[in-house]
């Protein structure tokens, strides 16, 4: 099973790229583990040493806003997608 | 050998290249669009070690051989969840005896022996007795300088700001606060030794017990390796101020005096880099081709530089994003056309 994993243009210098198609089995949380596992390069920037996600970095599954959640331990499904946003306030 | 001068900014790198007489100089840029450029380094093997940041996305370090390809590293030094702290930005990259150091803000020091592939923390520093009252300044708990001793590789000093200088003479094991004479400035009810607000160290290249230091509440020398300083500051108009450098060949001394730790802008708002050609016992302006008024702009710690050549150049950024130049010691300086982002820190790279 894969999931699409996007993020913004700050980090497609990260990998070369602005997506990715990832192994998408199990629970988000471990679909993030899994990407920090699998792309520490672009870990480094997206999760904290909680490991869980930058203060200011967003993350949206199928639209929904991650934080907004009960709990990360849902399950992922094929065709599922991540939007990584940059939270930005104001200006 | 010719000089390249990497222009660290809040929202990328420039280089500026010179050609061989220094006069004529070339901007390239920008390298990481968007990302803070906080440190640079060249590595011994001669390939070269770039800090980024992001209020967002966090530190990562880059490394290059020609500036055109850049590499981001897989790690980066870390605090362990348990500590609590966050890892916020590197602030100074040091390659010496084989190993890569970094300071960090939450403050502290880590080494990689293996070309960065992994971090250790030194912890002898990092979980230091007085750690608990260490307080940030207002650009945050930063330890912002290393300096290596040439002559043994055990020994080493550091220098966070709002905490002091701290010494290792046995590898990094143990660290003793070295700010005799200087006046605390945050005194601790438990702690002696630290709340001390080092801005600036340049070493001597013959001497390494010969250090200078821009602190908070003015200009130090110390001559044992930081076990006594001493004021010397006749002349400037000013004795705050943040970085300082040294011409390695004349050791000539340069600063850039503002006034007061509440406005922290140029005296007057003249530009005045001040030299001094004895050993910092007295100073003078160096400012021929520096603007003569209304000119607010400071410069950080880490954005003035010197190059290896012989007569030195001086290369200075600031907040406005102008750069200066000097080809000639200080004698005379130009402004390079253009105007970038608050700089944050300057390089000056000696290519083959």
């Amino acid at each position: 099973m894969q999931i699409q994993l996007e993020f913004p243009a700050a980090l497609a210098t990260v990998l070369g790229m602005r997506g990715l198609l990832i192994d998408g089995g199990g629970t988000l949380r471990e679909t993030f583990r899994r990407i920090a596992d699998e792309y520490p390069k672009l870990g480094l920037h997206l999760f904290d040493e909680s490991g869980g996600l930058r203060e200011h970095v967003l993350c949206f599954w199928n639209g929904t806003n991650t934080r907004w959640l009960p709990s990360l331990d849902v399950a992922m499904t094929e065709g599922d997608e991540l939007v990584i946003m940059q939270a930005a306030s104001g200006g | 050998m010719s000089v390249t001068a990497l222009i660290g900014t809040i929202k990328g790198s420039w280089l500026l290249r010179a050609d061989d007489a220094r006069q004529v100089w070339r901007l390239e840029g920008p390298a990481f669009k968007g990302w803070k450029v906080t440190a640079a380094t060249r590595e011994e093997d001669g390939s070269y070690l770039l800090a980024t940041a992001s209020d967002v996305y966090g530190p990562a370090l880059q490394r290059t051989r020609d500036f055109k390809e850049f590499e981001q590293l897989e790690s980066s030094p870390a605090w362990p969840e348990e500590s609590g702290r966050k890892l916020k930005q590197i602030w100074r990259l040091r390659a010496h005896g084989g190993s890569i150091f970094a300071g960090v803000d939450e403050a502290g020091l880590f080494r990689s022996a293996d070309g960065g592939a992994t971090w250790e923390s030194i912890c002898g520093l990092n979980e230091h007795e007085t750690r608990e009252a260490w307080q940030p300044g207002f650009g945050g708990l930063c330890l912002h300088e290393i300096l290596v001793d040439p002559t043994n590789q055990d020994r080493m000093w550091i220098g966070i700001s709002a905490v002091g200088v701290f010494r290792t003479d046995d590898g990094g094991v143990t660290w003793n606060s070295k700010n005799d004479g200087v006046p605390v400035i945050l005194e601790d009810q438990d702690h002696q030794g630290i709340g001390y607000c080092v801005h600036g160290l340049v070493q001597d290249p013959d001497d390494p017990n010969k250090i200078y230091r821009q602190d908070h509440v003015g200009m130090f020398v110390t001559d044992d390796g930081g076990d006594s300083w001493v004021r010397q500051e006749d002349g400037l108009p000013s004795t705050f101020g943040f970085p300082i450098v040294m011409d390695p060949h004349t050791r000539h001394l340069f600063c850039l005096p503002l006034e007061s730790d509440e406005f922290r802008i140029p005296v007057d708002g003249r530009f005045d880099i001040y030299r001094s050609t004895d050993a910092a016992r007295t100073w003078a302006p160096s400012s021929t081709g520096l603007p003569r008024s209304d000119t607010y702009a400071g410069v950080l710690r880490q954005a003035m530089a010197v190059d290896g050549c012989n007569p030195c150049g001086i290369y200075v950024g600031t907040t406005a994003g102008t750069i200066y130049v000097s080809n000639d010691v200080g004698e005379s300086w130009a402004t390079i056309p253009c105007h970038l982002p608050r700089i944050l820190c300057v390089e000056a790279l000696m290519e083959d």
